[in-house]
């Protein structure tokens, strides 16, 4: 199945959570300033509901998006307010795959674990959760997985400020 | 042979090197060294000095083949492994790393050795010694030709494998001691192994032991003098093969060769209870491992391959044995001769060192072949494979040498092959 | 640090009230059993772990009870890296976190900016790219093969693997002068062109490796003793390696027809398919249970054969032309976001990158498959031998470097 293809069963078995789609498209003749969107068409979808979304997604016998590939956080820029969470959906069976974007913002970055729809979500969660300081309510493991459990802030933000020195190592 | 070996526990803990071989040393005062030294003496040299100074050279001499076997086992093991694996070995140190047990030997006694904190210190340096002593201790009662040993006891061969298997107590009381979880998962795991394959072990030496009846080695080895010295007891009965083949499997086992190197897996528990070992107390180790394959094939050689029995030695006696001269007990002239001596000393210890070297090969051969087993597999093969076959062996042979053996005794073969 | 979430399955297995009703001998023996798992701190520097990974094992004896891997010991900050500095520049850090399939990882990389871009590449490009990314393959199975070897005590098989991947790291140097961090596939193409002579000897290196292969299938696949420990060890089903996002050999070793490669082509392997060029192998638990560490292991034994069929089929239809794209040396990449998963010798490799249009990334994600791979062994381990436990962490085949990035 291709996208369109996709994005209209979801919406036609009424996929919850689910806002809308996002396609590239070429840049706007009229508008300089307009250069277009390239890359991967993806569905947007509401974080809060993201665990249902995926479980409707893996259940629905035309989609089976049973595998999740994928599941990171982007700070798209520092005076954005939103974070965004990426998710990566893939059906072995039917051969498709669907990218999925949830718009968090970043004063609130709270969101529902994904871990009880998707296994494979709880060491990526934990990841995006220490470098993106995203809580993941109810996650049944929340500690750091990369990082030292008593690193200050969060990597990835594109406001993290670069500490001078870590347990008496300079980080200079 | 553990029931056995129980109540010299005690006895061995606080023995040293030199006491387990003066426990010995009653038995070498009848031997050619002790005579030697008598004749050689001075007047002013008091008479008792001469057992100390036998058991003193005895010490030295089975130290220095402990060390001998070791140092080129180590490089034996170096050099087979290279070339089952495409590559050379050691080439550097003199021609093709003759001279690599030297450096190494080198390397071990300057490194630093280290004892870990929260160790038990006591233990910690005691069970190299024990277990290198426990193994000397071995060696004494090993003969190296029919006559040049230490000891010639009558129950040789059941000093060996007792004074062998309390090199485990050594073993478990390293890991123990270490205080590494490594380590004592290496010891708890020689400890399970050791007796579980103590049992095959024992009890298929039984086979060629009900065949000659005597624990003597050197009379085990005067017994397989025949057929132009090919008399050997391999060939002896149809269950001599197989309880070889049992025999052969629990020396891998006793000796923690792979694939049963389960107390030191490298990559399972990063060297067993070698972990925390440095210097020259590792060394140790690696010592006894080297000479308990060589003692442990030897001991394969006398009661399965004929001991020192070879067309060497039987060529050696059929050049210089006079006539009429006196028969041992297994019916071999007696050499009364200097030459004839030397001759019949050198065959036999060749014999022996050759037969020896290559049962240390195939445990070489057959380590950087095969993956390891896992310790369940390791015990379901000694408790229910390997113990009831060698008894099946020993009942095999119980029956043929009642009942069969002896209608084949009647000469079914021409003349002039009668040795 | 305790395993957490694991609660302690020895507490004593009479209580109080019931110990008091036995004879006094027995009661005391029985309060006085109370015995305590051992924590086993596998790592981080263990022969085991296949670099610095640290696994904390709860063992009842020779029993794991539990484990707990511990990461981030290798993390080099990869995709901060890839936020600071320039498209082109970011390439030889892909080389690092894969360090066994390099070329792999400089493709994944070069295809995900290639695909934001909308850049074309020159079909000899993709033919050299197709041929190093198969070359790296064999080699990285050839370490897995390897050190799956060393894990299980063998050590004989790991040198005779190290023999035919030192040619094909000669092979590797002939071409980009590195041995193990290329970044030869590079955004818009190749670094450059083969040297002259370089087909040739691929093409017999094809030939002596398909006589070594059947030696590695005689010493290890089949060996009765290597069948004994692996075969019926961590099983895997098809359910729970979806659940935990697998891929690569360890979903085909579990049954599942997946193989990017075939299933999503990308570059030249819609072609390579259509000619049937080279199948997917797939575990049938022949030896034991399917989805077994066996499995696995016969999974990635026989990709090697088909990688080596898929580097002859482009040897014979490889021709002349240019290797590299047009691009200017400073890439500006025009805004848009994309995720281009390809098939690594691990599994599935995804890279997600965003670009504003700037010369910088805004996001470079990096989806490396030993990171999903190991988080199986959380749930294969508990009720294992410890033994067992280094025979199924040797079976994800997993690159530290990739799971820390």
């Amino acid at each position: 199945m291709d996208f369109q293809a996709i994005h209209d069963r979801l919406r036609a078995i009424q996929a919850p959570g689910l806002l809308g789609a996002d396609e590239p498209r070429a840049p706007d003749p009229e508008d300089k300033k307009d250069k277009g969107r390239s890359g991967d068409p993806f569905v947007l979808v509401d974080p809060q509901r993201l665990g249902p979304f995926l479980e409707a997604a893996r259940s629905d016998e035309r989609l089976k998006l049973d595998l999740l590939a994928d599941l990171t956080a982007t700070d798209p820029a520092k005076d954005d307010e939103n974070l965004w969470i990426n998710v990566q959906l893939l059906s072995m069976e039917l051969k498709h795959r669907l990218a999925i974007k949830c718009v968090l913002p970043k004063a609130d970055p709270v969101m529902p674990s994904t871990v009880p729809v998707h296994r494979a979500s709880q060491w990526a969660e934990r990841e995006a959760a220490e470098m993106y300081g995203i809580t993941f309510s109810g996650h049944p493991d929340p500690r750091n997985i990369l990082l030292p459990d008593d690193w200050v802030g969060h990597p990835l933000r594109k406001d993290y400020v670069f500490p001078d020195e870590y347990h008496g190592i300079s980080c200079k | 042979m553990l029931t056995l070996t129980l109540p010299m526990i005690g006895k061995l803990a606080i023995t040293d090197v030199a006491t387990t071989v003066a426990a010995a040393a009653p038995a070498a005062g009848t031997n050619q060294l002790r005579t030697f030294l008598t004749g050689v003496k001075p007047e002013f040299v008091p008479a008792w000095a001469v057992p100390i100074t036998a058991v003193l050279l005895a010490v030295a001499v089975a130290m220095g083949i402990v060390s001998i076997v070791a140092a080129f086992g180590t490089l034996a093991e170096r050099k087979v492994s290279g070339h089952i694996q495409c590559r050379n070995g050691p080439m550097r140190a003199g021609w093709h790393g003759i001279l690599q047990p030297l450096a190494d030997g080198v390397k071990l006694m300057l490194k630093e050795d280290m004892i870990p904190i929260g160790a038990d210190k006591i233990l910690f340096l005691l069970s190299p010694s024990l277990v290198l002593g426990s193994l000397l201790g071995a060696m004494a009662v090993f003969p190296l030709a029919p006559d040049f040993y230490f000891a010639d006891i009558d129950l040789g061969i059941f000093a060996i494998l007792a004074l062998t298997s309390t090199t485990t107590i050594g073993v478990i009381m390293a890991g123990w001691s270490s205080n590494s979880k490594w380590s004592l998962y290496g010891a708890m795991r020689e400890a399970a192994q050791v007796v579980a394959y103590e049992i095959p072990l024992g009890i298929s030496l039984l086979v060629p032991l009900i065949v000659c009846g005597t624990f003597n080695l050197i009379e085990v080895s005067d017994q397989q003098a025949g057929w132009f010295g090919m008399g050997w007891y391999i060939f002896r009965s149809p269950m001599m093969i197989p309880a070889f083949v049992l025999f052969f499997i629990a020396i891998l086992a006793e000796t923690k060769r792979a694939p049963f190197d389960l107390p030191e897996a490298e990559s399972e528990l990063v060297a067993g209870f070698l972990t925390e070992y440095s210097g020259i107390r590792w060394s140790f180790f690696f010592m006894e491992e080297y000479a308990a394959m060589f003692l442990f094939s030897a001991v394969g050689a006398f009661f399965f391959f004929g001991g020192f029995e070879s067309p060497l030695t039987w060529g050696a006696r059929a050049i210089f044995a006079e006539t009429g001269a006196p028969l041992s007990p297994g019916g071999t002239p007696i050499m009364t001769t200097l030459g004839g001596q030397i001759a019949l000393t050198l065959a036999a210890a060749l014999g022996i060192c050759v037969k020896a070297s290559f049962g240390l090969f195939l445990m070489m051969w057959i380590r950087w072949t095969l993956p390891r087993i896992r310790i369940d597999q390791v015990m379901t093969m000694g408790y229910k494979y390997l113990t009831p076959l060698s008894l099946l062996c020993v009942l095999v042979t119980g029956v043929h040498e009642a009942l069969i053996w002896p209608s084949l005794l009647e000469p079914w073969w021409p003349d002039f092959l009668q040795p | 640090m305790a395993i957490q979430n694991q609660p302690d399955r020895h507490e004593p297995s009479y209580t109080e009230g019931e110990a008091r009703s036995l004879d006094t001998g027995e009661r005391e023996y029985m309060l006085d059993v109370r015995t305590q798992d051992m924590e086993l701190n596998m790592g981080p520097q263990h022969p085991a772990t296949h670099g610095v990974m640290r696994i904390l094992i709860r063992a009842d004896g020779e029993l794991c009870t539990g484990a707990q891997p511990h990461l981030g010991y290798l993390h080099r900050c990869a995709e901060k890296i890839g936020e600071s500095v320039e498209w082109l520049q970011y390439l030889p850090y892909t080389d690092r976190y894969d360090y066994l399939a390099a070329m792999n990882n400089n493709l994944g990389y070069s295809m995900a900016v290639e695909k934001v871009m909308g850049l074309e590449i020159p079909r000899r490009a993709l033919m050299l790219r197709t041929i190093c990314a198969e070359l790296n393959r064999i080699g990285s199975h050839l370490i897995a093969y390897g050190t799956y070897g060393l894990d299980l005590g063998a050590f004989t098989p790991f040198l005779y693997a190290f023999r035919e991947r030192e040619w094909m790291m000669a092979l590797f140097e002939k071409i980009c002068g590195a041995r193990l961090t290329y970044s030869y596939i590079r955004i818009g193409g190749v670094f450059n062109d083969a040297p002259p002579g370089w087909l040739e000897e691929v093409m017999r290196f094809c030939d002596v490796f398909d006589v070594k292969w059947q030696e590695y299938v005689d010493l290890l696949m089949n060996n009765h003793l290597f069948v004994g420990r692996t075969a019926d060890v961590g099983v895997i089903p098809k359910e729970m390696a979806i659940d935990f996002g697998l891929s690569g050999p360890m979903v085909r070793g579990s049954g599942i027809d997946w193989d990017i490669r075939r299933d999503m082509p990308y570059e030249l392997y819609g072609e390579i398919c259509a000619d049937g060029a080279f199948e997917v192998p797939l575990g049938t638990g022949a030896k034991g249970t399917l989805g077994d560490c066996w499995d696995r292991f016969y999974v990635r034994v026989m990709e090697m054969r088909e990688s080596i069929k898929i580097v002859r089929w482009c040897l014979a239809n490889i021709e002349p032309g240019p290797v590299l794209a047009d691009i200017p040396k400073t890439l500006r990449v025009p805004p848009g976001e994309a995720y281009v998963a390809i098939e690594n010798p691990r599994g599935e490799l995804g890279h997600y990158v965003v670009s504003d249009g700037s010369k910088v990334a805004v996001r470079c994600r990096v989806r490396g498959p030993s990171f999903s791979n190991i988080s199986v062994t959380e749930a294969l381990l508990p009720g294992t031998l410890v033994a067992d436990a280094v025979a199924i962490i040797g079976s994800t085949d997993i690159v530290v470097g990739e799971t820390d990035r």
